[in-house]
C-alpha cells in the first residue's frame, strides 16, 4: 500500500485538482504525504499526543472543505500548514487560553504565558524538564517560530509565508524566543545534573 | 560595540544556519575575534541543546502512532462528517433562513427604501412650511401689514388736518366779535373736542412711523384747540383777536395745507 501511493509520486498540484474533483483516493495521498509534517507541528506546539492528532483530523477536514481555495503557484505545504497554524493557535485558544493574556486586546507578542498546570522547573533536575515548561511559557507567535524553525526546520521565508508576516518579523521574533528562552532556562541551569 | 549589538542580534539566525556565505563567514571572523559574542552564542547553545531534548518524545510520539491507518481514519471521519452533517439548531435555521442569498435584492431594496426615505424625511423637515390658514381668515406678509399701517396713518393724519383747517379757517375768518362766540357755539366746541380726540388716536401712529414734521404741526393745532375750548370764554375780543394774528403769522394754514400735499403723495 505504501509503495503503491509512493510510486504515484504525482506532482502535488494534479494531486490537488484530483480532490476538487472529489478524488478520495488523491485526499488520502495527500493526507499521507503530509499528515507526519502537520503531527509535528501540532505536538511541537501542544506537546500532546492527542491533541496533536486531533489538529491532524481538522487541519485534513480543512482541507477537504476550502481546497477550492487553494491556488497554483502557493506552496502547497506551506499553505497547508497555515492552516495546521491556525488551528493550532484557535485550539490553544479554546483547551488552554483560559489566561486573561490570551485575550484578544493584549499584544501576544508583549505577553509570556504563565503556567499555572505545568510542572514546575524546580522539580526538575534535567534538560528536558527544565525546557518543556520555559517553551510554553513563550509568547504565542514566539513559540509558533521557534517550534516552526527547530522541529519543523522550516526556513524564515516559509515561516514568514506561513504565518503571513515579514521576514524580518520572523527573524526578530526567533531571536526573541531564543532570548526568552534562554533567560527563562538560566536560573535552572545550575541544578542540571 | 556597536558590531557586538548587531552580531547579537544575529546569533539566533547563525546557530540555525540561516546565513549563508560571506554573511556567515563574516559571523564567524567576528565570534573568533569577540570572545564575548562567542559566550554568548555557547549560552544559545543550551537552548538548542534544552529542545533537543524533546526530540526523545517526538520521536516517541511519532512511532506510537500508525501512519499508514491514519490516512484512512480521516478519510473515513470526514465522509462520516459529511453525510451526516451536525444538526442545527433551531438559530441556525432561522438566521439561515433569513439570510439566504435569495433574499438579498430584497434587503438591499429595504435598505435602499429606508435610506431615501429618511433622506426625503429630512429635507421635508428642514424646508420651512406656509402657514396653513384656515378658511376666513386672513394672512399677509409683515411688509404688507406694515404698509397698510402706514397708510392708515396717513390717512388718519390728512383726515385729521383737513377738518383743523375748516375749523381754523373758520375761525380765522370770522370778524373779531364773533370770534370769542365762535368757540362757544355747540357745532365748533364739538368739533374741536372731537378733533382733540381724534389726535390722541393719531399720536400713537405719528410715534410709530416717526413723522416728525406732522406731528410737529398736529401737536401746535392740538394745543391751540385745546387753549381755545378751555380759555376763549374768558378772554376778550381783543386777545381773539390777537390768536386770529397769530395764527396767520405763523402761518399755520399755509402749513397745514403743504403738509396735506406732502401727505398726499406720501413724502412724509
Amino acid at each position: 500500500m505504501e509503495q503503491e501511493r509512493t510510486s504515484k509520486n504525482e506532482d502535488v498540484y494534479t494531486l490537488v485538482e484530483k480532490i476538487k474533483k472529489g478524488d478520495r483516493e488523491a485526499f488520502m495521498t495527500v493526507t499521507h504525504l503530509y499528515q507526519k509534517r502537520v503531527f509535528l507541528l501540532a505536538f511541537s506546539f501542544f506537546h500532546n499526543r492527542e491533541d496533536a492528532l486531533d489538529i491532524v483530523q481538522e487541519t485534513f477536514l480543512r482541507l477537504y472543505q476550502k481546497v477550492n481555495l487553494y491556488r497554483k503557484g502557493k506552496n502547497f505545504q506551506n499553505w497547508l500548514l497555515q492552516i495546521a497554524k491556525n488551528l493550532c493557535v484557535d485550539y490553544y485558544r479554546k483547551h488552554y487560553g483560559k489566561r486573561s493574556e490570551l485575550r484578544k486586546e493584549n499584544p501576544v507578542d508583549d505577553m509570556n504565558l504563565p503556567l499555572q498546570n505545568e510542572p514546575d522547573p524546580h522539580t526538575f533536575s534535567d534538560l528536558k524538564g527544565i525546557f518543556t515548561p520555559c517553551l510554553k511559557k513563550l509568547a504565542e507567535r514566539q513559540r509558533m517560530v521557534f517550534v516552526m524553525k527547530h522541529y519543523n526546520q522550516l526556513h524564515y521565508n516559509e515561516i514568514a509565508q506561513i504565518l503571513d508576516i515579514s521576514l524580518g518579523t520572523v527573524k526578530s521574533l526567533h531571536f526573541k524566543a531564543v532570548q526568552n528562552l534562554r533567560g527563562l532556562m538560566a536560573p535552572y541551569m545550575g541544578r542540571q545534573v | 560595540m556597536m558590531d557586538c549589538k548587531k552580531y547579537k542580534k544575529g546569533l539566533a539566525a547563525f546557530l540555525y544556519g540561516e546565513l549563508k556565505g560571506d554573511e556567515r563567514e563574516l559571523f564567524k571572523a567576528h565570534l573568533d575575534a569577540c570572545p564575548q559574542c562567542m559566550g554568548e552564542l555557547e549560552r544559545l547553545k543550551e537552548v538548542k541543546k534544552g529542545a533537543n531534548s524533546l526530540q526523545e518524545d517526538i520521536e516517541n510520539a511519532m512511532t506510537s502512532v500508525d501512519w499508514d491507518a491514519l490516512p484512512m481514519q480521516i478519510v473515513e471521519n470526514i465522509f462520516k462528517k459529511e453525510a451526516h452533517p451536525a444538526r442545527e439548531s433551531w438559530l441556525e435555521k432561522l438566521s439561515r433562513l433569513i439570510f439566504q442569498p435569495r433574499l438579498r435584492p430584497v434587503y438591499a431594496g429595504l435598505l435602499v427604501g429606508i435610506i431615501l426615505g429618511s433622506i426625503v424625511t429630512f429635507m421635508v423637515v428642514r424646508t420651512p412650511q406656509p402657514v396653513m390658514v384656515e378658511a376666513g381668515e386672513f394672512f399677509a406678509p409683515r411688509d404688507f401689514l406694515e404698509n397698510v399701517d402706514l397708510e392708515i396713518a396717513r390717512r388718519d393724519t390728512l383726515d385729521y388736518l383737513e377738518k383743523s383747517q375748516y375749523l381754523l379757517l373758520d375761525f380765522v375768518q370770522s370778524p373779531s366779535e364773533e370770534a370769542a362766540e365762535f368757540w362757544r357755539s355747540e357745532f365748533a366746541s364739538q368739533k374741536a373736542r372731537d378733533l382733540l380726540s381724534q389726535k390722541k388716536y393719531i399720536n400713537s401712529q405719528l410715534n410709530k412711523f416717526q413723522m416728525a414734521k406732522a406731528k410737529a404741526i398736529c401737536d401746535q393745532i392740538e394745543l391751540l384747540f385745546y387753549e381755545l375750548t378751555q380759555i376763549s370764554v374768558e378772554l376778550s375780543a381783543e386777545e381773539i383777536r390777537k390768536i386770529q394774528r397769530l395764527i396767520e403769522e405763523k402761518n399755520l394754514l399755509l402749513k397745514i395745507k403743504l403738509l396735506k400735499r406732502e401727505l398726499k403723495r406720501s413724502e412724509v
